[in-house]
């Protein structure tokens, strides 16, 4: 079994009182994209600056290919880093920028020039090396700099929502290079977000973050179609829970008074709180009842036009609220607001959570 | 600087607004100035300003070995005070602008607050420390270190760091300026990129203050050459600096047109210095 | 944490905070001691202190330096307020209108700061004798001569408030009926008036605290206690001096403390060197 390329173990980060990363073990294989997805304040960024190296941890270990790295700084880590804001010199050309790296690992001149061109037409800023970051754009001060972390060849690419400060247009344009060019190169890459369709989109896996812990790790079908905890399903897209208690016959009763006969994991205890979570998208509404699988009685209280799709915003007969999504294939619905309507679908959809 | 309403055309409501002032400076500034570079190009007898035009008072600054000896001392300590408070004051600045304390805001004031005494009153606390029945010498002899008590002033020596601790606070205060406008992100990527932190300051921090720790030195520089006080408090007869100089043709000697003449000197010598100051802070980096 | 870490990640910040620690002690370490001098029970300067005594502040007390004391406070005090009241609409008009000549002015604003303070008090003391003032030398000349050098400071603070006007208030103050003078009393002076207090803090203390002018303009009954404790120092040492020189610092002290607490010095204290 090959050493990972990347091993957190047991890593915490304490601020006085405050605890900004409570305790990450996690895995990275060779080649593999990673993103640490959570809100703000989950720590995401604290532990890519404990990978990167700019501060130290409180306690745990990190692996950069099977060497430990905690006590070393960051300048003795095989890393690459590019910032949120990008961090490009100032006073150095775009080429002297990308060529900082290579200076500190003493290439030769004549190399350092050549990897720096092929880094630079890499991010297709090929010609552009001599320019100063004052001068250039917003996306191509981001490409200067992801060239920069990416000619020294890193074991270990990191990228702090680097992402965020480019306009809508742009940032699905990069997202699309940015795997691309990882693919291509095969380097190993941890991407921190906030944003979850970027995570969706870019990521070969995804540690989902929240409060200094990480909740779940999958790859994006694995997070979105079976979220292990509340907070990830209810980050990751938009996701109905419904109130409910596990049934002696190993079902669960909705608060209702409906029972669904979906599988229970045999350590949850009878009579304990649970949420049946059904993705709005994964739910219909009819006129009538449906036959068996899921069936909530309600009436709708607002229809959201969004384009490619309708958002029906119910409520329901024990006044929790749901929301079922439409696409909107050109036909009309077949109900209004006030409609009384039945959200339904087959239990196949749906999953039991934790109460959290 | 940004004009927020265009000028009104045809209204001399700005010049309404500046007359009275303007007429201060002019009067109050200006022309005592002009004054001065008259005089100094005017001959003196007998304690009185004539009005016959003369080189002679130039020629005498210039030529006579004692008031060489004058402006290579005031030099030689507007140098050694500049380069001492950018010694200290750097790593004051650095460690200010970066710590993240919550007393952060309290250790700026402290270093800033030698400034609300008066230059008289900080060099009073050097010749305290420094005379020699003073708290230094006191100390070394309790230590047994020396056996006779030392002549620590009057000297230049002590003139310089009286100047110096005077001054400190206008270093810190120049190169905290700077060091602000330095993104700290910048330090972290070229520690990611290898650089140690001996290299990461010389190639990134450095360059970038530059302008501000120049511009620092070139304050300081500019007015440890006009000081009076502390030269006058430290120093004594032999260690005269421009300032005590001018002084004493002024005060003592009456003599106008040669202290005329020094303070032209001084004047042009400032300009100089604060016009490179400027230059430098003018041209921060910023990104 | 282990020692290979800290020593790897946080030893150099430690250094450097050693270093600073070393340097406050020599900022700070001087006036400490005068402060600690002037308790002194002999005539000498001891370090530390032998004995306890407050009779050097007692003599501190005595009209031989409260006189000088009050004189600066006078003169400081109406400096401050001549100084803010001329650079308001100085300030005012550098910042908002472009004219000929403007350059010159901005010039001639900050010439008292680009020149030393001592040329400027010999150029005073020759003025007012050539034009044959003579007799106002002493309260009147140091008055004209501290505006000088002060008013700089009033028009570089009220210029930073200036600039942190939002854009567009004046503008909809008049939308909203305010005519040109409400609009300045009631948005933009509210507005500039912790500049307005901030220089007329600054040319005080810097008022109070001037040597190098005053050296040339004062006269017997007319001193400052700065030029005051000058003088006394050529007589060699006293205790007194000690007692007097904390009082000098106190003041200012308490009053920049005053301020902040109440109005806020702040974003003052960098000065702005890309503006005007």
């Amino acid at each position: 079994m090959p050493e990972p390329a990347l091993r957190l173990a047991g890593i915490e980060k304490h601020y006085g009182a405050t605890v900004a990363v409570a305790g990450i073990d996690l895995e990275v294989q060779d080649g593999e994209f990673v993103t640490l997805l959570g809100p703000s304040g989950c720590g995401k960024t604290t532990t890519l600056g404990l990978i990167a190296g700019f501060f130290p941890p409180t306690a745990g270990e990190i692996y950069l290919r099977g060497k430990p790295v905690a006590d070393l700084p960051s300048f003795k880590r095989d890393i690459g880093v590019v910032f949120q804001d990008y961090a490009l010199f100032p006073h150095m050309t775009a080429a002297e920028n990308v060529a900082f790296g290579l200076r500190m690992r003493r290439v030769a001149p004549g190399e350092t020039a050549q990897r720096v061109k092929d880094a630079l037409d890499l991010v297709k800023l090929g010609g552009l090396g001599d320019r100063r970051p004052l001068q250039m754009s917003g996306g191509q001060r981001q490409r200067v700099a992801l060239a920069r972390a990416l000619v020294i060849n890193p074991a270990v690419l990191l990228l702090d929502e680097p992402l965020s400060n480019l306009d809508l247009k742009l940032r699905e344009e990069m997202r699309v290079e940015i795997v691309s060019i990882q693919r291509r190169l095969g380097i190993t890459t941890i991407f921190v977000t906030h944003d979850q369709g970027e995570a969706l989109v870019m990521s070969d896996r995804i540690a989902v973050m929240n409060a200094g812990r990480i909740e779940q790790v999958g790859d994006p079908a694995a997070i979105y179609e079976t979220p292990a905890t509340r907070f990830v399903a209810e980050f990751i897209g938009r996701m109905n829970l419904f109130n409910g208690a596990v049934t002696p016959a190993r079902g669960v009763r909705l608060a209702s008074g409906v029972e669904v006969a979906l599988p229970v994991p045999d350590d949850v205890a009878t009579g304990t709180a649970v949420h049946v979570a059904i993705r709005p998208e994964r739910a219909r509404l009819t006129p009538g009842t449906p036959g068996d699988g899921l069936a909530l009685m309600g009436k709708v209280r607002r229809i959201l036009y969004l384009g490619a799709a309708r958002e029906i915003h119910l409520e329901l007969a024990d006044g929790e609220r749901g929301v079922v999504e439409v696409r909107n294939d050109g036909s009309g619905l077949g109900f209004a607001e006030g409609s009384e309507v039945w959200l339904s679908a087959p239990l196949a959809n749906c999953r039991v959570l934790p109460v959290r | 600087m940004a004009v927020a309403a265009p000028a009104r055309s045809g209204a001399p409501s700005h010049w309404l607004l500046v007359a009275i002032p303007a007429a201060v400076l002019l009067v109050f500034f200006v022309v005592p100035n002009v004054l001065l570079l008259s005089a100094s190009f005017l001959k003196s007898e007998a304690q009185q300003l004539t009005t016959t035009p003369t080189l002679d008072n130039y020629q005498f600054l210039f030529t006579r070995r004692l008031y060489l000896e004058v402006f290579l001392r005031t030099f030689m300590v507007g140098l050694a005070v500049g380069v001492l408070d950018i010694l200290l004051g750097f790593p004051l600045a650095y460690f200010l602008v970066r710590t993240r304390s919550r007393f952060k805001g309290l250790l700026i004031a402290l270093s800033l607050a030698p400034l609300l005494a008066s230059v008289v009153v900080r060099t009073y606390g050097w010749y305290i420390i420094l005379n020699r029945f003073g708290v230094a010498n006191d100390l070394l002899l309790n230590l047994g270190i020396i056996e006779d008590r030392i002549g620590f002033m009057p000297s230049t020596g002590a003139i310089v760091i009286g100047l110096a601790h005077a001054l400190l606070p206008y270093a810190v205060l120049s190169i905290m300026g700077s060091l602000n406008g330095i993104n700290p992100n910048l330090e972290s990527a070229a520690m990611s990129l290898g650089a140690n932190r001996t290299r990461t300051f010389f190639s990134v921090v450095l360059p970038l203050c530059l302008p501000g720790v120049a511009g620092g030195f070139l304050l300081v520089f500019s007015i440890a050459i006009s000081a009076y006080a502390t030269p006058a408090i430290l120093g004594g007869p032999a260690t005269q600096v421009a300032a005590t100089a001018i002084y004493n043709f002024i005060a003592v000697i009456l003599d106008w047109s040669l202290g005329a003449a020094l303070a032209v000197v001084l004047i042009v010598s400032s300009l100089l210095l604060l016009y490179g100051a400027a230059r430098l802070g003018a041209n921060r980096a910023a990104l | 944490m282990s020692f290979r870490r800290w020593r790897a990640n946080r030893a150099p910040w430690a250094l450097l905070r050693a270093f600073v620690i070393f340097i406050y002690v020599f900022s700070l370490g001087p006036i400490l001691i005068t402060a600690a001098v002037s308790f002194n029970q002999g005539t000498r300067s001891y370090f530390p202190p032998r004995g306890f005594s407050f009779r050097w502040w007692e003599r501190a007390m005595a009209p031989e330096w409260l006189d000088p004391l009050w004189f600066s406070l006078k003169l400081g005090s109406l400096t401050a307020l001549i100084s803010t009241a001329l650079a308001l609409p100085l300030a005012f008009a550098l910042y908002r209108y472009r004219f000929r000549g403007r350059e010159a002015l901005v010039a001639l604003t900050l010439g008292p700061l680009m020149l030393p303070t001592l040329v400027t008090g010999v150029g005073l003391l020759q003025l007012f004798q050539i034009v044959g003032l003579r007799d106002y030398i002493g309260f009147a000349a140091l008055l004209v001569g501290h505006v000088v050098i002060c008013m700089p400071f009033a028009v570089r603070t009220v210029t930073i408030s200036l600039s942190t006007l939002p854009p567009n208030v004046e503008l909809a103050a008049a939308s909203l009926g305010a005519t040109r003078l409400a609009t300045l009393r009631h948005v933009v002076f509210p507005l500039i008036k912790t500049g307005l207090i901030a220089g007329a803090v600054f040319a005080f203390i810097h008022s109070f605290t001037d040597v190098n002018l005053s050296i040339f303009l004062a006269r017997p009954g007319e001193i400052p206690i700065t030029v005051k404790i000058l003088g006394f120092l050529e007589f060699g040492f006293a205790p007194t001096l000690a007692a007097v020189a904390v009082i000098t610092l106190l003041l200012p002290l308490v009053l920049v403390a005053i301020v902040e607490r109440v109005s806020g010095l702040g974003d003052f204290i960098y000065g702005d060197r890309n503006r005007a």
